[in-house]
């Protein structure tokens, strides 16, 4: 098993393990600290497949959202700290069967496509970025400038919605 | 066939699954959108190990990363903005007292 395989595994195993913690805990402090090391852990995958810079954006980027999201979940949340144990669960076997069926379909995939030849050389962390930088401002950068305008769309929409309506006053 | 990418897409399939469950079994719509999250960074995961041992001199896939990090922001920052309305309204963010959703 090459060092690779080995940090793939454990990396992974933990990106999946705290993915399911993040159902299986009746805090949702917990659940929201379980799904940042899971995407922490994901973000570390990335570094093992050296992909340097989409791996720390993915650390940086998912520690920043994932506490605005526990900030969130203990506004929202009638039981925040999971005292009371509440049940927030439903259609549990069909979920399971979905989520079960999602899996194994996935993985034979994984494992029976046939996926070609496999790439040895890869550009270094520095010429990623080059190249990568080459490519948002060349080819593709109306799809980029395309993402950021859809950001502002979705920041205007959001706290359109979220503002609260202001009552008009009847005229005299 | 490499050892590396099966493993690297298992991981992968392994959170889509979770997020699939997640998703589907939760009655809370900030928990929905933390299984919308899993299924996003499984895709995530994909990706990066599609481009690493298939395409490494195809930056396109880095670049469809970033997109993809985009929508789970954007996902994020909609999910939140309709929770918020949804709590001023209703008190609550529970899915299963939603009903008048339903078409």
């Amino acid at each position: 098993m090459s060092l690779q395989v080995f940090f793939l595994l454990v990396f992974g195993g933990a990106a999946v393990w705290f993915g399911i913690v993040v159902f299986l805990t009746h805090s949702m402090v917990r659940s929201a600290l379980a799904l940042l090391f899971s995407q922490t852990a994901i973000g570390a995958m990335f570094l093992v497949m050296q992909a340097e810079f989409l791996g720390v954006l993915q650390i940086m980027m998912m520690a920043t959202e994932m506490s605005i999201m526990a900030i969130f979940m203990v506004m929202f949340m009638m039981d925040p700290g999971g005292l009371g144990e509440m049940d927030m669960k439903h259609q549990r076997k069909t979920s399971l069967a979905a989520g079960l069926v999602a899996f194994f379909g996935a993985l034979a995939v994984a494992v029976f496509a046939d996926w070609g030849p496999v790439a040895t050389d890869i550009p270094d962390a520095g010429e990623q970025v080059r190249l990568l930088g080459f490519e948002l401002l060349g080819r593709s950068m109306l799809i980029f400038e395309s993402a950021g305008l859809t950001i502002l769309t979705a920041m205007i929409a959001a706290t359109a919605v979220a503002v609260q309506a202001r009552e008009r006053k009847p005229k005299p | 066939m490499s050892m590396e990418l099966i493993v690297a897409l298992s991981m992968g399939a392994a959170l889509f699954g979770t997020g699939v469950y997640g998703a589907l079994s939760q009655t809370n719509l900030v928990m929905i959108m933390m299984g919308i999250e899993l299924i996003l960074a499984a895709a995530l995961v994909n990706l990066v190990a599609f481009w690493r041992y298939l395409h490494p001199d195809a930056m396109e896939a880095q670049m469809f990363l970033l997109i993809v990090m985009t929508v789970m922001a954007v996902e994020m920052a909609v999910g939140f903005g309709v929770a918020i309305a949804r709590f001023r309204s209703r008190g609550s963010v529970e899915m299963e007292e939603a009903q008048e959703l339903k078409g």
